[in-house]
């Protein structure tokens, strides 16, 4: 998603300035999603610009601007929370295409960097259920459903390095040459 | 005496002093007739005091073969088990049937209950076969798993994760040395899972050392700090994990588009 619609869902509720919204923004997403506070602004001038949030009163102390919600901007909100989220699965799969080149560099010997990629995907896991336990622990239950979604992606990932080790990935490569 | 001690005193009585290596494999191969999968390939490895260790792998890898091995509930085609100093080759049936009783406690995926005993009866087992009476023992480790409540039931009356409660409360009654767990939570729930192996990670706070079958990454890594991955009767990998305290943004990022137009 784009913060766009994160800071106009903020605004829903109570004019904000800058750096409330970074502030909620991020308490919300349990500290997963840093942002700084230029792009908050940036993201406030153009939600102004295109008439989705509108200034409320004069400039306050140090500057400080609030920012309400406008009636398009309540339309835009109201259709993007309708909206499933769709389009194609985004993969950040830096590993995949570091096996297909190693296929060709390495003749197929594939078996250490897989493994080592099991390795992290394992100590991930553990980061994460540690994550998730100090997050109940302190009462976070956002954060801890947020980290059981990145503990079942990362079980699929294992999986997936699982398959390409019991396919013995790279090694048809290695004949094709 | 709350929970803690009473598992701890548990452990020291039967805890050998100074010992550090509690299993040792060495160069273990078994063959089974027919090509039944399940086999072992040379595996060599050692298990320390106090350590929860899952063992992983796809089914048919060899993973239950390597626990059976240790529990002495199977013998190697060739190589070595030695659990406590005790070389298990060395000993007979009988003494194999004495070392399983003295010194293993077995969690297995499907309970294995006795169907015409109440719950207390059941955790009795074992201490009956070596000749203990430990009515209050079994009474303390059911309040402790939390069921003391189905002590007079019948198995047939229990729900999946009380019957696992009460297959694990036998398993430590008689003080083991190991506790082995063969897919503890592989007929369960997700959140029946959970709970079952919050337990086992409690009774391994309190020092039991634990071996544990697993294809469930997500619930081996929650407990065991020791991740050891077993392909085609040999074992791959020996994962150490760490454990620090991370920042939520050093574990997860969420990650939003760039703000663009």
């Amino acid at each position: 998603m784009s913060l766009k619609f994160g800071v106009l869902g903020l605004l829903k509720g109570e004019p904000l300035h800058g750096y409330e919204v970074k502030n909620r923004f991020e308490a919300m997403l349990g500290g997963t999603w840093e942002v700084n506070i230029g792009q908050i602004y940036t993201t406030l001038q153009r939600l102004e610009r295109d008439g989705l949030v509108r200034p409320v009163g004069p400039r306050g102390d140090r500057g400080k601007l609030l920012y309400e919600l406008s009636p398009e901007g309540q339309q835009a909100l109201d259709q993007w929370l309708a909206q499933p989220d769709s389009g194609p699965q985004q993969l950040h799969e830096d590993i995949y295409v570091k096996l297909l080149l190693a296929t060709r560099i390495a003749n197929g010997d594939l078996d250490q960097l897989l493994a080592r990629q099991k390795r992290a995907y394992l100590q991930r896991l553990r980061d994460l259920n540690r994550l998730e336990e100090r997050a109940r622990r302190d009462g976070r239950i956002d954060l801890a459903r947020l980290v059981r979604g990145a503990l079942l992606h990362t079980e699929a990932d294992l999986k997936w390095m699982d398959e390409l080790s019991s396919e013995h990935f790279g090694t048809e490569g290695a004949k094709a040459e | 005496m709350d929970g803690r001690t009473f598992f701890r005193a548990f452990r020291d009585r039967g805890g050998k002093s100074g010992v550090s290596e509690l299993v040792r494999l060495t160069d273990v191969t078994k063959v089974y007739q027919g090509g039944i999968t399940g086999a072992l390939n040379g595996v060599s490895v050692s298990v320390e005091k106090g350590e929860f260790t899952a063992i992983m792998g796809p089914s048919g890898s060899g993973k239950s073969t390597l626990l059976n091995m240790v529990a002495g509930l199977d013998r190697p085609t060739s190589g070595g088990v030695a659990v406590g100093g005790t070389d298990l080759g060395k000993l007979g049936e009988a003494g194999l049937a004495r070392f399983r009783r003295d010194h293993i406690g077995f969690v297995f995926q499907f309970f294995y209950l006795l169907p015409n005993l109440t719950a207390l009866e059941n955790v009795l087992i074992p201490a009956q076969l070596k000749g203990n009476a430990a009515t209050g023992r079994a009474r303390a480790l059911l309040e402790r798993l939390g069921i003391k409540d189905v002590e007079d039931k019948y198995p047939a009356r229990m729900s999946g994760g009380q019957q696992q409660r009460v297959a694990i409360a036998r398993a430590l009654i008689n003080n083991p040395t190991l506790l082995l767990a063969d897919e503890p939570t592989g007929a369960l729930d997700t959140h029946t899972g959970e709970q079952v192996m919050e337990l086992l990670g409690q009774v391994h706070r309190d020092g039991q050392t634990i071996l544990l079958v697993t294809h469930d990454a997500k619930l081996a890594t929650r407990h065991a700090a020791r991740v050891i991955s077993v392909m085609d009767g040999k074992i791959v990998d020996d994962a150490r994990l760490e454990s620090p305290e991370r920042a939520p943004s050093d574990v997860i990022r969420v990650r939003g588009e760039e703000v663009s137009r």
